[in-house]
């Protein structure tokens, strides 16, 4: 933009800077030590250097299986982030318009950050013993046999697991929303239904786009959240871990920096993802400029 | 959804415009719905569940289903007889507001700058991207590996000791960085900052450039731009990541107890030391009262802001 | 494993075995294990414990011998208990501590094993059923010992009885002696008492376990030691002992004896190879693990003996009266066969059936691990990483010395509800 940048952005680039290093503190432990030597341990003296660790992480085996409980955790939060992202951005259309029973929903998911995760996974667990006591009982009675036969329960990652992430990532997306939609124009839509839009083509091309990249970071939330929830899904999952209480668990053994590996295995895919990404899109805004098209879209 | 209609408000018959409030309101409902029906499967009736249990009776062994509010008045214990001393609930309260109160300030003056950064001084959305994705990282290595990873960190023997003794800043390691009030402050201020920033961010952008350089034009300094325009049209999401820093760490324990060597009182610790010893209505009583403070603090706070206007 | 070869794998049983497989398959969580591509049905258990006793070598060999495949479900003590009570259709097999019984039993969430259905029932040592050693020399029954829990009056009943019936709780499968866990390159003077715990020489170094229940007996072992106080029953305290014991823990913990309490195995590993504490109650194996790391780390024997735990094998009331039971008797008895018996016993905790475990190791690991005598070659751990060098021997001595010496056992006392609150007291003090 040519325009010179003024002193706050140094002053505050290196602030942003600062938080980011201490972000990264523990992590960078977590990537020293996972080059321990095969008698490491979690803790520093270092002993030794190696790759062991990483070897260990793609082997596999061990008491449980990481590889298998990344995959059901990944799968657990895509689906999360989905229907975080659908449900928070529907809510947050409605919460535009006042209506009956607004500040009892606002509420609730207020209530529902604010229960301790252990009594919500609880209260789950309890309702999932309700819904197993009642099917073994009475499906029969409703023709339902077949339900009952080899019945053991209802609960599982995508029932009662699902439930409880979505506990705990709807209300961070509502109340994102409500950031989102602050002082958002309502002339613009005003505007698109004059023109005969109808509600939904007018949020799919005008408010849409406008919130598009606030909704992927909801998203992101979203997903951050439920691939790093321990105690809402500790009574709630069923007889299959989540990745994190795989890991929980294991501590409850001799632990082995090969979960540090997994850490730093972690970071370097993420980081090579996004820097892959970011190296297509500057190429792609680079030719854009010379071919003269939005000339002057400045970088940062 | 399928009715639509263009004609503008003034020339609306009432009856009309009756129908097109009707209308607004069932859409609203069924954007809504979804939503509420998943609070209600998921979180009020296992919450009914809870209070149930919570005035349940039981022994050392077993719950009894038998109203009792045992749960509730053995929390209270010694709070009138122990007078002026402090009774345990008492004092477990006001150390987790304490840490609650420290760990708010810190990441709103952290998380505030950091949005702010994000909203004013990177301008391609490309950028904001990369370093919103920047920060999240370490958030994708499960928690469980980040505790752990404190003690060689801040330990006695730790990274950060070992650095200040070899830069001859101290002669022997310090204690206090690692399992006391400092620890556990640090760890929430690392985990929950991100919590502030994401709101604050998109509040931020809302704010119409224009505004900032009129006032500029208009002789503000960079101060008076800050408080009279940034901070007012930024309130609702200061007070969107107030709510999820304070009810997430009024009811935290996995951070207070690591980092705190299971040391430092919180209202969701002795939640969880109920818990473990199998006392479901002692815990669900506990709960209840938590969930009762907190709403309070949470409904002052939305008075002073309310996050639902201007939407 | 790919979504294709879930569903081909579902819609062929489904074929096979109608609707109602179906609904087994969903329910027992194999929907999401590997599928199978017997034409038999699997012989599946869920096997819910912490990982102490997870081993995945166990796993395999277990499979291999007896067809029976092992679905670990890992979590926490607490959560473990926890699970239990919230979903007792989760899991087959519980791996659960003797101490926990006394709130699991209650719940009615246990079913009672047949003794007469184990065959080495009977060969089981006495330490589980009479509370004595081999050689007949009676071992202290403070807490929750495990013959008080052993068994049960009735099929259905839910009080336990203090004369042998057939109706078990909880088979054992494992247990060892816990006691002090030093740092002798940093203390550089013997220990011989529980009082070293709360010495103020060691302010700002020492550590305790953060389950109130075990905590509290610590401490009661530290009163004693320091002739402040003569416990009837360590384990089970009076309201008026506890307060007394817990004032002893508070004026530590004011005084910043405490660096943390320990909540589980790697907590206790990487306090201790850290330096951050030097002096901890702690288990044989995470002193063996500190050890293995080439820190020194002694796991000291003390003049006032030692407190004790012991797990086992229990099944959900939900397997009563399925398949999964015969299989679950199928998996017990295998496990107290041998094979499992020696894999314990390599890794420093104690098997239930001796004689079993005895025939499947060496003469001169058995020497080392229970006999107390010099290792005669290297001591290899179950995973061939060395532990121990030729020469060494046992801290602690022979599996007589160490069980003899046990003076309580973990335990949930009466007075738990008071104990809790007190402990939470403790915590805010």
């Amino acid at each position: 933009m040519g325009d010179k940048r003024p002193r706050s952005f140094y002053i505050l680039a290196l602030f942003f800077t600062a938080y980011v290093l201490f972000l990264y503190g523990p992590m960078i432990a977590i990537y020293i030590l996972s080059f321990q030597g095969p008698d490491g341990g979690l803790t520093f003296p270092m002993n030794g250097v190696s790759l062991t660790w990483f070897g260990k992480v793609f082997s596999g085996g061990g008491i449980v299986d990481i590889g298998a409980a990344f995959k059901r955790s990944l799968a657990l939060g895509l689906v999360v982030m989905v229907i975080t992202v659908v449900l928070s951005v529907a809510a947050g259309m409605a919460f535009r318009k006042p209506f009956r029973g607004a500040s009892i929903l606002f509420y609730t998911a207020i209530a529902s950050l604010i229960m301790p995760s252990i009594i919500t996974s609880l209260g789950i667990a309890l309702e999932f013993r309700l819904i197993d006591d009642f099917i073994n009982k009475h499906a029969a009675d409703y023709g339902l046999g077949w339900l009952a036969e080899g019945h053991t329960t209802a609960m599982g990652l995508f029932t009662s697991g699902l439930g409880a992430h979505l506990t705990w990532t709807l209300p961070f997306g509502l109340l994102i929303m409500f950031a989102i939609f602050n002082r958002f124009d309502g002339r613009l839509e005003e505007a698109a239904r004059d023109l005969g839009a109808t509600p939904w083509q007018t949020f799919r091309h005008v408010v849409l786009p406008i919130i598009l990249p606030s909704v992927v970071g909801i998203g992101l939330f979203g997903f951050t959240l439920s691939w790093d929830e321990l105690a809402r899904s500790s009574q709630a999952i069923g007889s299959v871990n989540t990745l994190p209480l795989e890991l929980q668990g294991l501590t409850t053994t001799v632990t082995k920096p090969d979960i540090y590996a997994l850490g730093t295995l972690t970071s370097a895919v993420s980081f090579v993802v996004i820097f892959a990404a970011l190296s297509v899109i500057l190429v792609l805004q680079a030719r854009q400029r010379r071919q003269g098209s939005d000339a002057g879209k400045g970088m940062v | 959804m399928a009715v639509t209609i263009d004609n503008s408000p003034e020339t609306l018959a009432p009856a009309q415009s009756t129908l097109r409030k009707m209308t607004t309101r069932s859409i609203a409902w069924l954007q809504a719905g979804p939503m509420t029906l998943v609070f209600a499967l998921f979180f009020l009736l296992p919450l009914v569940l809870v209070v149930i249990v919570s005035v349940w009776d039981y022994n050392e062994y077993e719950m009894i289903p038998a109203l009792s509010f045992r749960g509730y008045t053995d929390t209270f214990e010694g709070c009138v007889a122990n007078l002026p001393e402090l009774c345990t609930i008492l004092k477990t309260y006001l150390k987790t507001l304490k840490l609650c109160l420290l760990t708010w300030a810190l990441t709103l003056m952290i998380g505030f700058w950091v949005a702010y950064f994000l909203a004013f001084h990177v301008r391609s959305k490309t950028w904001q991207i990369v370093l919103s994705l920047l920060c999240t990282i370490p958030f994708w290595t499960s928690n469980v590996i980040r505790m752990i990873a404190w003690i060689p960190l801040l330990g006695r023997n730790g990274l950060v000791n070992q650095g200040l003794v070899g830069a001859g800043v101290i002669n022997k390691p310090v204690e206090w960085l690692l399992f006391s009030e400092f620890s556990v402050v640090l760890a929430l201020v690392h985990l929950f900052t991100f919590f502030m920033v994401v709101p604050i961010f998109n509040s931020m952008i809302r704010i119409d450039k224009r505004l900032i350089e009129a006032a500029y034009d208009a002789g503000a300094s960079g101060w008076q731009t800050l408080v009279n325009i940034v901070i007012p049209l930024s309130k609702p999401g200061i007070v969107i990541g107030s709510i999820f820093v304070i009810t997430i760490v009024m009811g935290d324990f996995v951070t207070i107890g690591v980092m705190g060597g299971q040391q430092i009182a919180s209202a969701g610790k002795i939640i969880e030391a109920r818990l473990s010893a199998l006392q479901f209505p002692a815990a669900a009583a506990n709960a209840v009262i938590l969930l009762g403070i907190t709403i309070i603090i949470i409904s002052a706070l939305t008075r002073i802001v309310d996050v639902r206007k201007e939407l | 494993m790919t979504d294709r070869s879930k569903k081909i794998s579902i819609s062929r049983r489904s074929l096979l075995k109608g609707a109602a497989g179906v609904a087994g398959l969903a329910g027992t969580g194999t929907l999401l294990s590997a599928p199978y591509v017997h034409a038999a049905d699997p012989k599946v258990l869920r096997y819910l414990g912490t990982a102490v006793n997870e081993g995945d070598e166990i796993a395999k060999k277990c499979l291999a011998d007896t067809g029976i495949k092992i679905e670990y479900i890992t979590a926490t003590t607490d959560d473990v208990t926890k699970r239990v009570i919230t979903q007792p259709n989760s899991f087959d097999v519980l791996d659960t501590e003797y101490f926990s019984l006394k709130k699991l039993v209650p719940s009615g969430n246990i079913f009672p094993l047949d003794a007469r259905k184990i065959k080495e029932f009977n060969n089981i040592t006495p330490v589980f059923t009479k509370g004595e050693l081999p050689n007949g020399k009676k071992i202290g029954g403070q807490g929750t010992a495990p013959w008080k829990v052993l068994y049960l009056d009735g099929p259905n009943s839910k009080t336990f009885s203090a004369a042998p019936t057939e109706y078990v709780t909880l088979i054992p499968t494992v247990y060892n002696a816990d006691t002090l866990g030093i740092r002798p390159d940093l203390i550089k003077r013997p220990i011989n008492s529980w009082a070293e715990l709360l010495n103020p020489e060691f302010k700002g170094k020492a550590s305790i376990l953060n389950i109130p229940s075990i905590g509290i007996m610590d401490a009661a072992l530290v009163v004693e030691a320091t002739g402040q106080y003569k416990y009837a029953d360590k384990g089970n305290m009076t309201k008026a002992e506890i307060d007394l014991t817990m004032k002893v823990l508070t004026e530590a913990k004011k005084a910043g004896q405490f660096r943390a309490f320990w909540k589980d195995f790697n907590e206790s590993v990487n306090l201790m190879a850290s330096g951050e504490t030097v002096i901890q109650s702690m288990w044989s194996p995470a002193v063996t693990k500190v050890r293995s790391m080439g820190i020194a780390c002694t796991f000291q024997p003390l003049k006032e003996g030692y407190r004790s735990w012991a797990s086992g094998f229990c099944v959900s009331k939900a397997v009563g009266g399925s398949p999964k039971l015969d299989w679950a008797y199928e998996f017990v008895n295998w496990y107290l066969s041998g094979w499992a018996g020696a894999y314990l016993n390599r890794q420093g905790y104690y098997s239930a059936v001796l004689s079993t475990a005895k025939a499947n190791m060496t003469e001169d690991e058995w020497g080392y691990w229970m006999e107390g005598k010099p290792a005669k070659n290297d001591i290899k751990a179950p995973d061939g990483t060395l532990m121990e060098k030729a020469g060494a021997v046992r801290d602690g001595g022979s599996y007589d010395d160490r069980m003899g010496g046990v003076v309580c056992w973990n335990a949930v006392m009466d007075e738990n509800d008071y104990m809790v609150r007190k402990w939470n007291e403790f915590i805010a003090a």
